[in-house]
C-alpha cells in the first residue's frame, strides 16, 4: 500500500482537467466566457442579445450534429454547407414558385438534403475513395448545380408564417432552440439505445473489425451520410425561418469550420467511434458565445475567424493532452 | 495491343493530355474567338496563378498531408505585400521577398504544429487557415490596397505577343519542381515519407524535418501565387485565395497525385491545370453560365479519382 501524499493545487487542477469529463470542462469554459463578456459589455445579457444568441446557437448546434454523425464513422463531410444551401433554395423554390403548403415544402427540402447525403454515402462506399475527396467534390458539384438552377436569385416572398415561426418563443426559449434540443435527444437515443447506433459506433471505432464481426458497415456509412444531409438541411430550414428568406449566400464554406468545431470541442473523436451529443451542443454554445461576445464588444466580425481557428487548435491540443495523461495514468496503475 | 500503344497508355498523364488536346481542338472549332491572340494570352495568364496554387497543394499531398490553408496564406501574403508597398511605401524589391518569406513562415508554422502536436495536418491547417483569414480581414477590414508601384502592375498585365510576362515565374517553378522531386535528396525523402512513413523513418529519414519542409514549401508556393495575383489584379485584394482550395486539390489529383501521399506528378499537374484553364476559358467563350465551372470541377475530380482507382486496380492485375 502506497502512502497517500496530499496532491498539490497544481496536481489537483491537472487531474480535474485531465480526468473530469470533456463536457464538464467545456461547460465551465462557456460559463466563464459568459461572465467575462457580460462584465465587459452589459449589452451581452440584454433580452435582444440573448434572443439572437438562442436562435444562432440552435442553428450552430444542428450544423454541428450534421458533421458529428459523419465524424462518428471515422469520415468527414465537407459538403455540409453545400447541402444546407441546396435545401434552403429548394425550400424557397417549393414555397414561392410552386406555392406548396408549408409542411410539404419543408418535407421536400429535408428529402432533398437526405438524398444528397445518401449520394455521398453511396459514392464513398461503392468507390472506396476517401470521404474527404468525395465530399469535397460533391460540395462543389451540389453548390454549382444549385447555382446553375437558381441563378443565385434569392427567394424573398416566402409565406409570413415561416418568419413568424422563427421568431416564436416558448417562455424565454426560442422555438428553434427547442427544435435543436429535440433533434439532440433523438440522436442521443439513436446512438445509445438502438442497434443501428451501436453499429455506427463500431464502424467508426474499427471498420475492419466491425466488418468481420458482421456489422453492416456499408449500410452504417450510407445511413450516416444520409442523416448528415438531413441534419444539414434541417439547419438550413431553421436559417430560412430565422431570415424569413431563402438565399444562397448562407451556408457554403461559412459552415465548414463551425461544423467541425462543435463536435471536436465537445469530445467527438475525429478518428470515429466515440460521440458526445451534449458535448456538441456545448461546443456550439461556445462558438456562438464567442461570436456574439465579439460582436457585442464591437471587436469586429473579422477577428472572429482568428479566434475560431485558435479555439479549434486549443481544443484539439487539450484533447491530445487528456488522451496522453489518461494513458499515462493507466500505465502507472498497472 | 502493341507495345507502343501500351507504353503510351501506361504513362499516367496520357489520358488528360489527350483530353486537353481534344478540348483545344474542339474549342478552336466551336468558337472563332478562341484562337485570337488576345484570348490565347488570357488563357495563358489564367494558367500562371493556378499552376502555383496547384504546386502548393501538390507538395503537401506528396508527403501525405493536406493543406487547407493555401488560400488563407495567399490572402494574407497578398495584403501584406500590398500593405508594405501601399501604406509603407516600400519598394517592390523589398516588399515582395518579405511577403513571400512570411508565407513561408506561415507554412513553417503549419508544419511545426503538425509534427509537434501529432495532430492530423487537416485539422491544423483548417484552424490556421481560419486564423490567417482572420488576421487578413482584421488588418484590412476588407478594404484592398490600391496604390501599387506602376512597374509592378505593368509586369502583371504586360505581354510579349501571346505570352504574359507573368508566365516566366510558373515555368521556372515547374522546372524547379521537376528537379526537386526527381533529383534532389529532400524531394525524394519527401515522397518516401509520403509513401510509407514508418519505412522512411526506419531508413533514417527525419520525419519532422521532411514534413516541415513540405509545409514550408507549400507556404512559399502559395505566397508566390499571391504575389502574382496582386500583380495581375493591380491591387491587393483581401479576397485573393478565397477560391483556391478546390482548385488546389483538383489539379494535382486529376494530374495523378495519390491522396495517401508518396506519388505526385508534376507533368500531370501541369496538364491538369491547362485542362482546367481550357474548360474555364471555353465556358466563357461559349457563353455558358459561369456556375457550370464549379459544377464541372466537382465532376472532374470525381471522374479523375475514379479513373485513378480503375488504373490502380488494372495495373494490380496486369
Amino acid at each position: 500500500m502506497t502512502d497517500q501524499i496530499q496532491p498539490s493545487m497544481w496536481e489537483r487542477f491537472r487531474t480535474f482537467f485531465g480526468k473530469g469529463s470533456t463536457q464538464l470542462s467545456l461547460f465551465i469554459i462557456v460559463v466563464c466566457l459568459w461572465v467575462v463578456f457580460s462584465n465587459l459589455a452589459p449589452g451581452f445579457l440584454s433580452k435582444f442579445n440573448l434572443n439572437s444568441l438562442g436562435r444562432s446557437m440552435a442553428i450552430d448546434m444542428v450544423i454541428g450534429f450534421s458533421q458529428m454523425v459523419v465524424l462518428v464513422t471515422g469520415g468527414m463531410n465537407l459538403a455540409v454547407g453545400a447541402i444546407g444551401v441546396c435545401a434552403v433554395m429548394m425550400s424557397g423554390f417549393l414555397l414561392q414558385d410552386m406555392g406548396l403548403p408549408i409542411p410539404l415544402a419543408l418535407a421536400g427540402a429535408l428529402l432533398t438534403g437526405t438524398l444528397l447525403g445518401w449520394i455521398n454515402g453511396f459514392a464513398i462506399v461503392k468507390s472506396g475513395v476517401n470521404s474527404f475527396i468525395i465530399t469535397l467534390s460533391s460540395a462543389s458539384l451540389f453548390s454549382g448545380g444549385m447555382l446553375i438552377l437558381t441563378k443565385a436569385v434569392p427567394f424573398n416572398n416566402l409565406p409570413t408564417a415561416i418568419g413568424a415561426f422563427g421568431r416564436m418563443r416558448v417562455g424565454p426559449v426560442s422555438v428553434l432552440m427547442l427544435v435543436a434540443i429535440a433533434i439532440g435527444i433523438g440522436l442521443l437515443i439513436l446512438y445509445r439505445y438502438t442497434t443501428l447506433g451501436r453499429q455506427i459506433l463500431a464502424t467508426g471505432a474499427n471498420e475492419r473489425a466491425a466488418r468481420m464481426s458482421g456489422v453492416p458497415v456499408d449500410r452504417a456509412i450510407i445511413f450516416s451520410h444520409a442523416l448528415s444531409g438531413a441534419l444539414a438541411s434541417a439547419a438550413g430550414l431553421m436559417l430560412v425561418a430565422r431570415l424569413s428568406a431563402a438565399m444562397p449566400a448562407v451556408g457554403g464554406e461559412g459552415w465548414l469550420l463551425p461544423s467541425f468545431l462543435a463536435p471536436v470541442l465537445g469530445g467527438t473523436l475525429l478518428s470515429g467511434g466515440y460521440i458526445s451529443v451534449i458535448g456538441t451542443m456545448l461546443g456550439a454554445a461556445l462558438v456562438t458565445t464567442l461570436r456574439s461576445g465579439l460582436l457585442v464588444l464591437q471587436v469586429g466580425n473579422f477577428w472572429f475567424q482568428l479566434f475560431l481557428g485558435i479555439a479549434l487548435l486549443a481544443a484539439v491540443l487539450l484533447e491530445r493532452y487528456r488522451a496522453t495523461t489518461a494513458l499515462r495514468r493507466e500505465v502507472k496503475q498497472t | 495491343m502493341n507495345t507502343l500503344a501500351r507504353r503510351i497508355f501506361s504513362v499516367e498523364w496520357s489520358g488528360i493530355l489527350a483530353a486537353a488536346i481534344a478540348g483545344f481542338i474542339a474549342l478552336a472549332l466551336l468558337s472563332p474567338a478562341f484562337l485570337s491572340e488576345f484570348n490565347q494570352f488570357v488563357l495563358l495568364r489564367s494558367l500562371c496563378i493556378t499552376l502555383l496554387v496547384a504546386y502548393a497543394q501538390m507538395v503537401t499531398l506528396g508527403v501525405g498531408q493536406l493543406n487547407l490553408s493555401v488560400g488563407a496564406i495567399g490572402g494574407l501574403v497578398a495584403i501584406i505585400a500590398g500593405g508594405l508597398m501601399d501604406a509603407q511605401g516600400m519598394p517592390v524589391i523589398v516588399a515582395v521577398p518579405i511577403a513571400v518569406l512570411i508565407g513561408g513562415a506561415a507554412g513553417f508554422l503549419n508544419g511545426w504544429l503538425t509534427v509537434r502536436t501529432g495532430i492530423n495536418g487537416f485539422i491544423i491547417t483548417l484552424a490556421t487557415g481560419s486564423a490567417f483569414t482572420g488576421i487578413n480581414l482584421g488588418i484590412t477590414k476588407a478594404i484592398p490596397f490600391y496604390d501599387l508601384p506602376p512597374a509592378f502592375v505593368a509586369f502583371g498585365i504586360g505581354r510579349a505577343g501571346i505570352l504574359p510576362y507573368l508566365l516566366i515565374v510558373p515555368l521556372i517553378v515547374t522546372v524547379v519542381m521537376l528537379v526537386f522531386f526527381r533529383r534532389t535528396i529532400p524531394g525524394r525523402q519527401l515522397l518516401a515519407v509520403g509513401g510509407n512513413e514508418h519505412a522512411a523513418e526506419l531508413s533514417g529519414i527525419s520525419l519532422t524535418r521532411t514534413i516541415i519542409i513540405a509545409h514550408t514549401l507549400s507556404g512559399l508556393l502559395a505566397a508566390t501565387a499571391a504575389i502574382l495575383a496582386v500583380a495581375q489584379l493591380g491591387s491587393a485584394q483581401p479576397t485573393i485565395g478565397a477560391s483556391w482550395l478546390i482548385i488546389s486539390f483538383a489539379a494535382p489529383i486529376i494530374g495523378g497525385a495519390s491522396l495517401q501521399g508518396g506519388h505526385v506528378s508534376v507533368v500531370g499537374t501541369f496538364i491538369a491545370v491547362v485542362l482546367l484553364a481550357l474548360i474555364q476559358n471555353g465556358l466563357v467563350l461559349i457563353n455558358v453560365d459561369p456556375y457550370w465551372v464549379q459544377f464541372l470541377l466537382g465532376a472532374l475530380i470525381l471522374g479523375a479519382v475514379w479513373i485513378n482507382r480503375l488504373r490502380a486496380v488494372h495495373t494490380g492485375t496486369d
